[in-house]
Formats: structure tokens, sequence, C-alpha cells
């Protein structure tokens, strides 16, 4: 068992969890913008930047990300100094100078005191940050149709040659995820387009409701062994058919 | 079976992500650009999506989609370099082949590149021409290196 505190407060940690994972769960709060349960934490966004020290290091102190810094014993972990809220600060100056518009961004700047970045707004600055979470998601548990292009002050997540995918399936993993809203979609009945393409929303063979695309349902069949028809009834449909096969073997 | 001529490049290399840059820069090195065709066949032979091959592939200079020219002229623009007159080299160079930075020649026999330190700095500055490095260059000197007039 590793002990450490945090925040004075001592915590315990099995297996070496992430910092944040520990601060979360002892309820403190640390904030995030690419921290997405469903994948691995990446540091990208820099907001969850802790202080850590030890007895032995002689008042030294230094910098680390929450979501990246594994537990270890007898670590003292400060999450709220002067030093953390200057530099988590800072971050949060720049990220909403890139993307001023992003609703995510300006309210955590704001609980911040940020109403306007000290530096050069990009006013034609997208909702992206770059925080990563859609091309992990997309990545991890889809098809890998997207991913960070370019370096530098070019750098932005896109498909290959910013062409259509031929491996996305539509699923939306990538928007759903996003902190900022930054992926554009747009859905009209039937009809999906996203990065460029268009998809088919297949309608519940029960109730007529919207369920996945062709190309969604296809691939998880393939990948889990089952028939395609399964995917094309609506999750509604899909717990009323559950509860009329337990009333079967109920009674 | 391939259709772009890479069969030996992949056949060269273990099919796993860890091939990916060595694989691109035997492509690089063939074609003299990365033929957009050839990156789903990496992308196959390695076991990784496309999308992360072109993003491997955008990341470093090293790799281009546009053809470079028969001859590639590189100017470091170190510290050293910039201190000891880089500047002048590089201007030098959009004059004589009369192209910017980044660029190819119509003719497709030059390509002018601005590189940032390329660790010869007790030779700054340095012009690097195909694998050639040329140590305490003098702009003058460029003509003459190029096979461009004089």
């Amino acid at each position: 068992m590793i002990r450490l505190t945090i925040d004075g407060r001592r915590v315990e940690s099995r297996n070496g969890e992430y910092l944040l994972t520990l601060a979360r769960r002892a309820g403190i709060e640390i904030p995030t913008l690419c921290h997405h349960e469903a994948v691995e934490p990446a540091g990208a966004c820099r907001l969850c930047m802790v202080e850590i020290t030890r007895p032995q290091w002689n008042g030294w102190s230094k910098l680390v990300t929450a979501c990246l810094y594994p537990a270890e014993e007898g670590l003292i972990v400060k999450t709220s100094t002067e030093r953390v809220l200057r530099t988590r600060r800072e971050v949060l100056e720049l990220l909403l100078a890139r993307s001023p518009r992003a609703e995510a961004v300006r309210r955590l700047a704001a609980q911040y005191g940020i109403l306007e970045p000290k530096y050069a707004v990009d006013q034609e600055g997208d909702n992206c940050i770059l925080c990563d979470i859609c091309t992990r998601v997309c990545a991890t548990h889809v098809t890998g149709a997207i991913s960070r292009v370019n370096r530098g002050v070019a750098k932005k997540v896109a498909t290959p040659f910013d062409e259509a995918s031929d491996v996305c399936v539509g699923c939306m993993a990538c928007a759903r995820s996003c902190p900022t809203d930054a992926i554009a979609f747009s859905q009209d009945g039937a009809t999906r387009a996203i990065w460029g393409k268009t998809f088919e929303v297949v309608p519940c063979t029960v109730c007529g409701a919207p369920t996945v695309t062709r190309e969604q349902a296809r691939w998880m069949a393939q990948r889990k062994g089952v028939a395609e028809e399964d995917f094309y009834v609506c999750d509604v449909c899909k717990v009323a058919k559950t509860g009329l096969s337990c009333r079967k073997v109920m009674w | 079976m391939g259709a772009f001529g890479i069969d030996d490049i992949l056949a060269r290399h273990v099919g796993q992500e860890q091939s990916l840059i060595e694989i691109l820069h035997d492509i690089q090195l063939r074609f003299r650009h990365l033929p957009q065709e050839t990156l789903a066949e990496v992308a196959g032979h390695c076991g990784v999506p496309l999308s992360r091959v072109y993003s491997v592939a955008t990341f470093y200079t090293a790799f281009s989609f546009t053809k470079k020219g028969d001859t590639v002229c590189r100017i470091c623009m170190g510290t050293a370099c910039h201190v000891k007159g880089a500047q002048l080299i590089r201007e030098e160079a959009e004059k004589v082949l009369g192209i910017g930075a980044g660029r190819t020649t119509s003719d497709g026999k030059y390509s002018l590149e601005v590189v940032n330190c390329v660790g010869a700095c007790a030779m700054a500055p340095v012009v690097i021409v195909n694998e050639a490095y040329h140590g305490k260059f003098k702009p003058v000197e460029l003509k003459k290196l190029l096979g461009r007039g004089e």
C-alpha cells in the first residue's frame, strides 16, 4: 500500500494510481480539459499541475501533471499553492487567447478570474485546444480515422490529407468526447456528416428512432462477432425487449 | 503485392509501429518525396491506422509530400550560424536559385531549405548540399557550389 498526502489529507493507493485519480477520489478538485475516463492520460492541457515535495527535499518542490504522475510512498502533494494557481492561470491565459470562443475554456478561465487574456487573442482561433481526446478515443476504441497532423503552430486534428476517411464510421465518439465542441458535424434526419464524409443513420427497426450509421454497425458487428442487424434497434427498444424477456423468465 | 515499388523497402523492415520512421525515410530517399498512395501500404505493413502514418509524416520536416529537387541545399540557421551570417547566405541562395526557402525550382533541380542547428557549430556558418557539409561558408561560394553560373 502506498501512502501519501494530498492537501494534508492522507490517501492510500494500492497500485500506484495517478495523483489526479487519488485527488478526485478524496474529493479534491483539480481542473482538467484533456482528461477522459475512456483513454489513457496524455498530459496535454497542463491544467492539472500540482506541486510535489518530500521532507528530505529540504523545502524544494516541483510541479508535475497530476494526471500522469503515479502515487509514490511519502509524497506530499499540494493542489492549490500560489505557485500552482499562478501556473494554472498562465495556462488558462494561453488557452483563452487561442480559443476565445470555447465555452469550457471561458468558464474555467472565469473561475480563475481571467475574462480577457493578457496575450493577443486569436480572433480566428477555433475551439480546438489540441487536448488529443478525440484522436485518443478514435485510435483506442474505434478505427483511428483522425490524428494530430503537422507540428508547432500548424498542428491540428484532421483525417489523412484532409480527405474523407476510408475508415471513419461516423460514430461521433470524437465530437461527443470533445470538451470544447470543436469538431464540426451536422445531423439532418437520417443523414449525418462529419470529417467531410456523409453517413446514413439507420432507423430503429422497432420504433424508427435513429440508431447508428451503417458503417458503425458493420464495424461493431465484425469486431464483436454479432449480426449487423442487432445494432439497428434503439436503446429504448432494447431495454423494452430485455424487459419482456425477463418477464417471460420470471413468470 | 503493392503497386508503388516499395515492396523491397517494406520487406527490409519488420511489420510493426517501430519501423514506421525508418520505412518513411527509405521511401523519401527513393522518391525524394512520400507519394500519397504509399502511405496506406506502409500503414498496412506496420499495423497502424493510416492517420498515424500521416501524423508522423507531417510532423518531421525530413518528410515531404512534394518532390524535392535533385540537389537539396540546406542552410543552417542555428544560433552559431545565425551569428556568423547565415541570413546573408540564405538571401544569396534565394537570389541564386530564384526561390524562397522551403521551395523547389520549377525545373525540379534544386530545393532550398533552412534548418535549425545541425550540430556542427564549430564550422559555422554551415551549408549542406545533399549530404555534404560545407563549413565556414561564405555567400560568394554559393554559386560555384550549386553549379550555377561562374
